[in-house]
């Protein structure tokens, strides 16, 4: 069978033996298959509870150019794991933690905004990260944000001419998502005048 | 021609030149290549949806050395302008420029809600069309090359034909009145000369639209004609 074909055949979440009862071939010839795929780039393993292995195969996903986008950064920095509404590739640099913060807030979304917490730990230039947040007027939404990762997360420390400068900076909108307000983390809400997405429930993603 | 690396190359060399974000749509061949559903390429086309944004990456390609076509031959509808691309001619390639609408195709909000991948370059944004789209605006031209892209895209991708039936009552609204029976064309050429597997309910749906469609627009007398290879 043509690989392209294979990898049309066996489009979706697939494990060895799915794929054996799919092809009615055996289980040795199913790993066989899953290397042929892998090496045009069809297949992304992931790995289910016990570490048993799952393969997502799509006909679209062949040789990757360019450097991972928003989604594949988050889930290759953060606990929480999103599942990409596309596949978005950068072509013209490697992308920061500084700027896929500010990215993920500027989508509006719950999840992404909560899986991105974590990459306060990837910052190494505080200062790129306010100049970004301010260019993009997200500036006190990214400070407000840093002060409820730190309640969870062991973050490293925000340099104070940073802190002031995003505490100055201009936002177009209060909400970080839309309608979403904190019930518990009022007392960030006022210092930074955002209103925070999640409670302290919502963080305790980040523990388990 | 020119291949993905080249057509990278372009993508970038606009992106740089931007002041502000521009975001478009890649169809076709371009958009087959970022899915490596083809190798090369004869022309980049591009769907803006923002006329700032298309004078914008027009000014930038002119500045790069690609001269704006003027005599352009292809089916256009007669009665509007804004389906006519621009077209930009270089030394090896071309970039075909649209606006909203792609000779017979409209683009609205479920076309962008279909978009497979995101290419940043800076500050120009190129979104892929799904392979769907690709397939539905491939049928409404007449050029040979086409058929074996819209033939191949079938072969290498599963086709949600659901989205092709519900797509083709969306154009048939919003005014492209000859999309059914064009794309109904199309899909049996292909089923005839390609052997592809095109379900026989989708081919039955489309041609029972396109004759009530037909039937409505003759009822109140806006039948217009199309013309084939204007010049």
């Amino acid at each position: 069978m043509e690989i392209h074909e294979l990898a049309k055949k066996l489009e979706g979440l697939q494990t060895v033996e799915s794929i054996a009862k799919n092809l009615d071939v055996g289980r040795r010839t199913a790993v066989n298959y899953v290397g042929n795929l892998r090496k045009k780039g069809f297949v992304e393993t992931i790995y289910g509870k016990r570490k048993i292995r799952m393969y997502r195969i799509s006909p679209f996903g062949a040789k990757k150019t360019g450097y991972p986008g928003l989604y594949e950064f988050l889930n290759q920095n953060s606990k929480i794991k999103i599942y990409p509404p596309y596949a978005n590739r950068i072509h013209d640099h490697k992308p920061t933690a500084e700027e896929m913060i500010v990215k993920a807030v500027q989508t509006g979304d719950f999840r992404t905004v909560l899986s991105s917490l974590s990459l306060f730990n990837k910052i190494t230039d505080w200062a790129l990260l306010s100049e970004t947040a301010k260019k993009e007027n997200v500036g006190r939404k990214i400070g407000a944000l840093y002060d409820a990762a730190r309640i969870i997360i062991r973050i490293r420390r925000m340099d104070e001419r940073t802190r002031k400068s995003l505490l100055k900076s201009r936002i177009d909108s209060k909400f970080i998502v839309k309608n979403a307000r904190t019930k518990d983390l009022k007392n960030i809400e006022k210092k930074w005048n955002v209103y925070l997405p999640f409670n302290k429930a919502d963080l305790e993603a980040y523990k388990e | 021609m020119i291949n993905l690396e080249e057509q990278i190359g372009l993508f970038k060399i606009i992106g740089s030149q931007l002041k502000n974000k521009v975001e478009c749509i890649a169809i076709g061949g371009s958009a087959m290549m970022f899915y490596r559903a083809k190798n090369s390429t004869k022309d980049v086309d591009l769907v803006f949806l923002k006329k700032g944004d298309l004078e914008s990456v027009k000014k930038i390609l002119f500045d790069s050395g690609f001269n704006e076509r003027k005599n352009i031959k292809g089916i256009f509808r007669e009665d509007e302008d804004t389906s006519k691309p621009i077209v930009m001619e270089g030394k090896e390639t071309r970039f075909d420029l649209f606006l909203n609408e792609v000779i017979g195709f409209r683009i609205h909000g479920a076309t962008i809600e279909r978009l497979r991948e995101v290419h940043e370059f800076g500050n120009f944004i190129v979104k892929t069309a799904s392979p769907e789209d690709i397939l539905m605006m491939k049928g409404c031209t007449e050029r040979e090359k086409d058929r074996d892209d819209a033939a191949e895209l079938i072969k290498r991708f599963n086709i949600n034909w659901n989205v092709i039936l519900s797509e083709m009552s969306s154009q048939a609204k919003i005014g492209m009145a000859a999309f059914p029976l064009l794309l109904y064309d199309f899909l049996n050429e292909l089923r005839e000369n390609y052997k592809i597997d095109v379900p026989k309910g989708i081919t039955k749906e489309l041609l029972s639209t396109a004759e009530k469609q037909f039937k409505e627009l003759k009822k109140k007398g806006k039948l217009t004609t199309a013309t084939k290879y204007k010049k």
